[in-house]
């Protein structure tokens, strides 16, 4: 009875209603469009930079994170990335060396990082450098004497496609080693900051020249379908290897800087949210208070023949909780289309941020898209339907103090 | 103009005090969150500025001509030194500093890395920027240590060093000899931004000239404009520098993403209000119409004793500007105070987060606001405005009620 009263309500001053469904279902089309582009963003950015040579989750010798050095290492990485690369629950992994080196050409020399990789364990899905090659191509044998370059290091060292590069590094023995390489391939990812400073080998070669036995190596990169399982796979995998051979850590913890970036724009963007979502609620708490003062009179009679308080107030806070649903029901239906449009085309922002611009050095894509994760939309929903609530609580509390006799008396 | 309407208006504003305070609560609280949004903002892009322009870049740059494009020990700017000196405009506290770059492998204990070597004049760069004091451990560079250096916070990292210790330089002279000296660790910076990070390792001038034996000239002169503005310092540079082959460059140019994001953020505040105010739109839409619609009868009877349908929307239309006047009264008394002690003092979120860096530029988790007339300026007036808007229809619809119908709705 309650129910269907609420719900005739609602629709009699259907104007006014509308402009709250309105209101609530902008609210949750915002909120949608803002937590979806930002939970891509930072699948994006965490993707690529584990792409990067890290991986969602690394293994690596203790202590290496603290003062990474070629002279530690891990062992067995063959026999390990394998039964890795086999479970279940990682999508590849990887064995890879890298650490600090001078680059050398005809001209002149500049310092940067290496990467060495096996060639047969990688693929352009996991390797953000075998995926922007723009120019040669990459090896695939891991002991020749080929390397892939950043296109700014390719600039600055004068080099391309064919030329000489020396490599010089510090290594196992603290020992100063030179090898020489060829360029086969130029990549660029669009961060200055590695396509200025990268060089990517084959580990073979990279074992020789740093005198490691044949299944050395500094890491391990494992990677996972959702970045945001890593600490699953991480705990897993601690469990596989013993405690004194590697420590087994996740993005987060080798990449402070990503992490940090990504929590403090998600603290921003729920506090952002949480505060439009207050400015809603204050338009529900005026029209639910408003439709409370205006039926006074009818308050005055429904108690006169023997409605209690405690029903009154149910049937308001049932009125603003059938608006709460029609206006997400009504933000979905408006969220479909969009979000469908958003994760096929995107938004092209290109002309507003540039071609360039990178946070915690990944380049962000300037083409937005969305990501959508049920669990999010549904904490969504669940914000703005408790609101809802919450505002309609005063108007339902000053329904249920209504005295019959004064209402009927006043409002007469 | 008659004052009834604004009575009127006031006068009606009182009647359902409720709603009122509901409404313009509700907007003054929105006005509020915009004047400490568009403060940290406003606050946030001057850090980013500032970080590019005080401790690194300087505001311009002069390089050899080609050196940007392609940086070579040997493309130096000759007589760098005077060049600067005639540079520097004490009375409006233009200052300029020359610099030398080098590549050059730095080997420590455990482990190896590839520096930048930047060679420093000890006297000339602190009045240009703020490197010396954005050491984090240890010391600045001194004159009187010449094997004392000082690196960069990631770097010293991947070498695994701290202050004290002994790092080794090898890279290739320019007469074409080996480079290779030994150096000590005198300081270590906070992040700066990620290249000087990264590779970033600062000599003293004599020291560097004396590991890649380059006797003279120098790779750049750094200026800070002081009171100047920014296109006065690039003119003052063009002006000294033509004919000769150097190239005049400004921060916005050397560092285009952060110049980009600065220009661009602009867009993001007006879209934040927008979003925010779209919502304040509705609840005083709606109010608005209610209380339209509860005096139907009583301007039914004003336009039939021969009120115009224009002062009936006046007096609508003053009833929102009256409380989104109040509203803004509201939100910048609580606003301003509230922006001014984040400007003091900053936000931390160090709790929530350590450094990071966005476009190659670090930035610490204390958020710093700035505020300035705009930063206030731009919510109120944007608020006026949107209200105003969203009064429109409810104004419209009381000034065109017919009389005759409006009388006979009960």
């Amino acid at each position: 009875m309650i129910l269907t009263l609420a719900w005739r309500n609602v629709w009699r001053n259907s104007r006014r209603t509308l402009i709250n469904v309105v209101s609530i279902a902008l609210g949750v089309w915002l909120t949608v469009t803002s937590v979806g582009l930002a939970d891509y963003s930072y699948r994006q950015m965490i993707d690529d930079s584990a792409r990067m040579g890290l991986g969602h989750v690394t293994i690596q010798p203790i202590d290496y994170l603290d003062a990474p050095s070629l002279k530690k290492t891990i062992a067995e990485t063959a026999t390990r990335q394998e039964s890795i690369a086999a479970h279940r629950q990682t999508r590849a992994a990887a064995t890879r060396i890298t650490g600090q080196a001078m680059f050398a050409s005809a001209s002149r020399s500049i310092g940067g990082s290496f990467l060495a990789i096996d060639p047969k364990q990688e693929s352009r899905d996991i390797n953000i450098f075998l995926r922007s090659l723009v120019e040669g191509e990459a090896f695939t044998n891991s002991e020749v004497r080929a390397v892939l370059v950043g296109e700014v290091l390719a600039k600055n060292l004068k080099l391309s496609v064919g030329r000489k590069l020396i490599l010089t590094a510090v290594d196992r023995h603290g020992e100063v080693v030179s090898e020489l390489f060829r360029v086969c391939g130029i990549f660029r990812t669009g961060v200055v900051e590695i396509d200025g400073r990268m060089a990517v080998i084959p580990i073979e070669r990279a074992r020789q020249m740093l005198h490691y036995a044949p299944d050395e190596a500094t890491m391990i990169s494992v990677f996972v379908d959702d970045y945001r399982n890593a600490d699953v796979v991480r705990d897993l995998l601690a469990t596989v290897i013993p405690r004194d051979a590697a420590s087994v850590l996740t993005w987060r913890q080798t990449q402070p800087e990503l992490a940090s970036l990504s929590d403090v724009d998600r603290g921003m963007n729920y506090l952002f949210l949480f505060l439009l979502g207050l400015l809603i609620a204050a338009g529900v708490l005026n029209t639910s208070l408003m439709s409370v003062l205006e039926r006074r009179h009818e308050f005055g009679i429904m108690m006169a023949i023997g409605t209690r308080p405690g029903q009154l107030s149910a049937m308001i806070l049932i009125e603003a909780a059938s608006m709460g649903f029609v206006g997400l029901l009504a933000g979905a239906i408006l969220c479909v289309p969009w979000a469908y449009y958003l994760i096929a085309v995107g938004l092209d922002m290109s002309s507003v941020m540039g071609e360039d611009y990178t946070a915690a050095n990944v380049l962000i894509d300037p083409i937005w898209h969305i990501t959508l994760y049920p669990g999010r939309m549904f904490a969504i929903a669940a914000m703005l339907f408790t609101l809802t609530l919450i505002a309609a609580l005063y108007p339902a509390f000053t329904a249920a103090r209504a005295r019959p006799i004064e209402s009927l008396r006043d409002a007469a | 103009m008659s004052m009834y309407p604004l009575i009127l208006a006031f006068r009606s504003l009182g009647r359902n005090r409720r709603r009122t305070l509901v409404t313009s609560g509700a907007t003054a609280f929105a006005g509020f969150l915009m004047i400490v949004y568009s403060a940290l903002v406003a606050g946030m892009m001057r850090t980013m500025e500032r970080s590019v322009i005080a401790f690194e870049v300087g505001d311009v740059q002069l390089h050899a001509r080609g050196y940007r494009d392609d940086p070579d020990l040997y493309r130096r700017i000759d007589n760098a030194t005077a060049l600067a000196d005639r540079l520097s405009k004490k009375e409006s506290g233009v200052y300029a500093a020359p610099r030398l770059y080098g590549g050059a492998l730095a080997a420590a204990h455990e482990a190896s890395a590839g520096v930048e070597v930047r060679g420093i004049d000890l006297l000339r760069e602190p009045r240009v920027t703020e490197i010396a004091s954005a050491v984090w451990k240890g010391q600045w560079l001194s004159g009187e240590d010449p094997r004392g250096i000082v690196l960069g916070k990631k770097l010293a990292r991947s070498l695994g060093v701290a202050i004290g210790d002994e790092v080794v330089l090898l890279g290739q002279a320019a007469d074409g000899s080996m480079a290779n000296d030994a150096y000590r660790v005198r300081g270590v910076l906070k992040s700066i931004s990620e290249r000087a990070d990264q590779a970033g390792l600062f000599v003293t001038e004599a020291a560097f000239r004396e590991l890649f034996t380059l006797p003279e000239g120098h790779h750049e002169i750094a200026l800070t404009r002081g009171h100047a503005t920014l296109e006065t310092v690039e003119s003052i540079a063009l002006a000294e520098t033509r004919g000769l082959p150097i190239e005049v460059a400004t921060w916005r140019t050397i560092q285009p993403a952060i110049a980009k994001m600065i220009d661009n953020s602009m867009a993001g505040r007006v879209i934040m209000l927008l979003i925010f105010y779209s919502a304040i739109a509705m609840v005083i839409l709606n109010a608005t119409l209610m209380s339209v619609f509860e005096r139907i009868r009583e301007f039914g009877i004003m336009k039939a004793i021969g009120v115009g349908p224009w002062y009936i929307g006046r007096i609508v239309f003053f009833e929102v500007v009256l409380q989104s006047c109040f509203a803004s009264l509201v939100a910048i008394v609580a606003g301003l105070p509230l922006a001014l002690f984040l400007e003091r003092h900053g936000w931390d979120l160090t709790a929530l987060a350590g450094d990071m860096n966005i476009a190659g530029i670090a930035w610490e988790p204390v958020w710093y606001a700035f505020v300035d007339f705009e930063t206030v300026a731009l919510p109120i007036l944007f608020l006026l405005v949107v209200v105003s808007v969203a009064s429109l229809y409810p104004g419209v619809k009381a000034a065109i009620i017919s009389p005759k119908e409006a009388i006979y709705q009960r």
